[in-house]
């Protein structure tokens, strides 16, 4: 008997069945990856062990006992931790604050505060995660918050820690530590649930694999046995052809540029100076971790925000104070960050969001009023060219998953057939079909001679596409390189604030 | 066609209509309940109240309740469609039939071109004065929603001035202009009814937004926007233009409610008599009902003048304040803002 299972486990939610008997055996001190597209059922099913859904049907058990889990405060007193994707910190406490949080020594009524940092240094040191127990968490990097997450599980005697897509937010280097601490903590017992769609990580750090598909395991692996093909078949069910790699190509003119480009918030400079220019036929790509101006700076580049200094130009004509419809109509289109957000109205049929922006003028408008056959056949058009799984173009685009909605957002942005397309992470938690087919889109928009900016914080994806990087740090671009001369170690260098060298 | 079909089909169609149903039926519901607490029958107040709204002349007097009360509601339908609130209409109304009043009793001109120049001052004024609520979001900022509401106090208070000095009819008790000429205003359309020829402007205005809604570009940019309105700004949707036009049109269908009021009812501008019957507050709620779809807006306006009638005709034959109905309107809107929330659930 394995030392976790999770034994027959079905979920259903209105309409769907999210775990569909699902199986899942864990050895002590085994770093075990859960992967699956979107909606494949992982997340339910590390909710269900962390006791935030109970099953419908199955159980769980740990260390051969049965457990009920009604509540994640069931499974920590059971020892099962879980660090989430977006971290539940105090930030204006210290790290040692956040750590004993509603488990505080005390002394009396009174928390027993020296006693607690103690436990926290000792804590910290035996896991080899070093952290200054006192500093104020605000003031503390993604990577280390992360560490702090965990510290918090390890504090509350965590033997069975899950991690949720842990490296979404961490620089290169972050994530080679963290790495480096999830296989000690392993070594000295602790089990790793490794929540991820990522292969290059799973091949790196896991022992074994569960693979979900639609709710069902799809197929059981050994890392050591495997390779990255083999799982994306078992993700997808399908063969999936990466796009063919891309031909080098002479840059033509400069159609998009920003020069010492200032966006000022709250007094902060969070773009500061920056310069850039995309020409024709080339992806340029912005690495960065989130959060270090590059989703203002595209603001900026498109009117969505004001400009404080510099200028943007569009095909030479000065845009710094024009409105996001004078950019569009300039040669400017745009896919935005936030699909479900910005760049698409969810309870609005799939004609309404594949019209936006086309909806002035002919074939989809005449004289100013609508022809809704054209804008009909126009969104069956598009549903078709980009093989959109919909129920019908009046369906509305808040039933589709996030692949096909972001299909939705890049088809129609495409379509505007524009000199310059600015793709902002136009993959991010898509899945691995969708994927390979927007960059295959991305590349023959590069083939027709269009430029691209892609902003992306996965760097795979960058050093796939781009043929220029660069790399953005607070606000400023502090290295530029060829695609040929750049490698993940370092931009991740230059995406950590480090070096100059 | 299976069952299921039959019923995915019914629900597509019906869907957007069974909550605000729902929410009648249980406003409904809550007034006879509070009938029979108060020891009433709830069955005779429904019976009075559907006899008050339908009965004999009692049909002509909602109907012409209805004009303004629909005039009301689609001057808030059309911002409410792009999720902006118009909470202004009272002083666009007054500034109207004010203007509409001066126009039609000192315009040296013939009496047709007095009612025509008269109606078309009401439009004026009142799309000007929503616009200045406009300019000062636009331009400094200002939230609609707290400039519209406030710059409703100046409108009043400027048109009761007027009606008190300049502009007094020394004949008469109250605070009002003199009487306009027969010829200035907006004839009878139904001989011995209180409809009149402002029946017709309004349906045609209904009609005109409803279509500009339903079929022009600059319709399909409102609704959108009112479903999200960063997905307008990022399609490049001129939002503080949009805002302007909205206001505009507001505000001209407010200005030509209070003239029409004026040229076709009251013959007069007289201090508060206009805004007394509450019809942009109405109108708000009953375009709120329908979520700004402007059709859907003017079904449940007339809902409501039908309610409106009914109460008065019940309070005067069988004593049942006429209270009742304002509650039975409120519950309405409370019940159909818990829908999302409930329907989403199930």
């Amino acid at each position: 008997m394995a030392y976790l299972e999770m034994i027959d486990i079905v979920k259903r939610y209105p309409g769907v069945l999210a775990n569909d008997h699902v199986d899942l055996a864990v050895e002590r001190g085994e770093i075990h990856a859960v992967m699956g597209e979107n909606g494949a059922g992982k997340s339910t099913l590390m909710s269900i062990l962390y006791g935030l859904q109970s099953p419908d049907e199955g159980y769980i058990r740990f260390k051969g006992t049965t457990l009920l889990l009604q509540s994640p405060l069931d499974a920590i007193a059971q020892g099962i931790g879980m660090v989430h994707q977006a971290f539940n910190l105090f930030e204006s406490l210290s790290v040692w604050e956040n750590i004993v949080y509603r488990r505080e020594p005390r002394r009396g009524i009174f928390v027993d505060g020296a006693r607690a940092r103690r436990e926290v240094e000792e804590l910290a040191r035996r896991h080899g995660l070093p952290i200054d127990p006192q500093a104020r968490v605000a003031s503390l990097p993604v990577g280390v918050r992360q560490r702090l997450e965990i510290l918090k599980a390890l504090y509350r005697d965590a033997q069975v820690l899950i991690l949720d897509e842990p490296t979404a937010v961490l620089t290169p280097a972050e994530v080679t530590t963290l790495f480096t601490v999830m296989k000690s903590l392993a070594a000295a017992g602790c089990t790793i649930l490794l929540v991820t769609h990522k292969l290059n990580e799973v091949m790196a750090v896991s022992d074994r694999i569960t693979v979900l598909r639609n709710g069902r395991v799809a197929e059981r692996l050994v890392t050591a046995a495997t390779n990255p093909a083999q799982i994306v078949r078992a993700m997808t069910g399908q063969q999936i052809t990466l796009p063919s790699a891309k031909r080098p190509r002479e840059p033509g003119a400069v159609l998009l540029e920003a020069h010492a480009l200032v966006v000022e918030q709250q007094g902060r400079r969070v773009v500061d100076g920056v310069s850039l220019q995309i020409r024709g036929g080339e992806i340029v790509g912005i690495a960065g971790v989130a959060g270090n101006g590059q989703s203002e700076l595209i603001e900026a580049l498109m009117g969505l925000t004001a400009v404080a200094q510099g200028f943007v130009r569009v095909a030479g004509r000065d845009l710094t104070r024009g409105s996001v419809t004078e950019r569009r109509a300039g040669g400017l289109s745009y896919i935005a960050e936030d699909r479900a957000r910005t760049a698409s109205a969810a309870t609005a049929s799939a004609i309404d969001n594949l019209a936006m922006g086309f909806h002035r003028a002919p074939p989809l408008a005449r004289r100013g009023l609508l022809r809704p056959a054209a804008m009909r056949d126009w969104a069956r058009g598009l549903i078709d060219r980009f093989d959109i799984k919909i129920a019908s173009p009046e369906t509305a685009v808040s039933t589709l998953s996030g692949g096909n909605l972001q299909k939705i957002v890049t088809a129609r942005e495409l379509a505007h057939n524009s000199p310059v397309l600015i793709a902002e992470q136009p993959t991010r938690g898509v899945d691995v079909g969708a994927i390979a087919f927007i960059h295959g889109e991305l590349l023959k928009e590069r083939e027709r001679g269009h430029g691209i900016l892609l902003v992306s914080a996965e760097l795979s994806e960058i050093l796939e596409l781009a043929d220029r990087i660069l790399v953005m740090y607070e606000g400023r671009i502090v290295a530029e390189f060829a695609r040929a001369a750049a490698d993940e170690r370092t931009l991740g260098l230059y995406m950590a604030g480090g070096s100059r060298a | 066609m299976t069952v299921t079909a039959i019923r995915t089909h019914l629900t597509r169609r019906l869907g957007p209509l069974l909550p605000i149903l729902g929410a009648v039926a249980v406003g409904f519901g809550v007034c006879g309940l509070i009938a029979l607490w108060v020891g009433l029958r709830p069955s005779l107040m429904f019976t009075e109240l559907i006899k008050g709204a339908v009965e004999g002349p009692q049909f002509f007097e909602t109907v012409a309740r209805a004009v303004p009360l629909a005039g009301m509601t689609l001057a808030a339908a059309i911002p409410l469609r792009a999720g902006i609130v118009n909470l202004g209409a009272d002083g666009q109304l007054a500034l109207g039939g004010c203007a509409a009043a001066v126009v039609a009793l000192y315009l040296p001109a013939p009496d047709l071109v007095r009612l025509g120049a008269a109606l078309v001052a009401g439009m004026t004024i009142g799309a000007l004065y929503a616009a200045v609520a406009a300019a000062g979001e636009i331009f400094a900022g200002v939230p609609l929603l707290l400039s519209t509401w406030l710059l409703t106090y100046p409108a009043k208070g400027l048109c009761g001035y007027l009606v008190r000095t300049p502009l007094r009819d020394p004949t008469t008790a109250w605070p009002s202009t003199a009487r306009i000429a027969v010829g200035a205003r907006l004839g009878a359309l139904i001989p011995g009814t209180p409809i009149n020829q402002g029946f017709l402007i309004v349906v045609l205005v209904a009609v005109a937004v409803i279509f500009i809604d339903r079929r022009s570009s600059i319709g399909f940019e409102l609704r959108l926007r009112g479903l999200n309105e960063r997905f307008a700004r990022y399609g490049g949707v001129a939002l503080d233009r949009q805002t302007l036009g909205v206001m505009l049109a507001s505000g001209a269908i407010a200005g030509l409610i209070g003239a029409i009021m004026v040229l076709g009812s009251q013959f007069r501008y007289t201090d508060g008599a206009l805004t007394a019957p509450q019809y942009s507050w109405s109108g708000t709620l009953a375009a709120l009902l329908a979520g700004g779809e402007p059709l859907g807006s003017v079904i449940a306006a007339l809902l409501f003048a039908a309610l409106q009638t009914g109460g008065f005709a019940m309070e005067r034959s069988v004593e049942i304040p006429r209270v009742l109905t304002m509650v039975l309107q409120s519950v309405i809107i409370l019940f159909l803002a818990m829908r999302g929330a409930i329907w989403r659930r199930s």
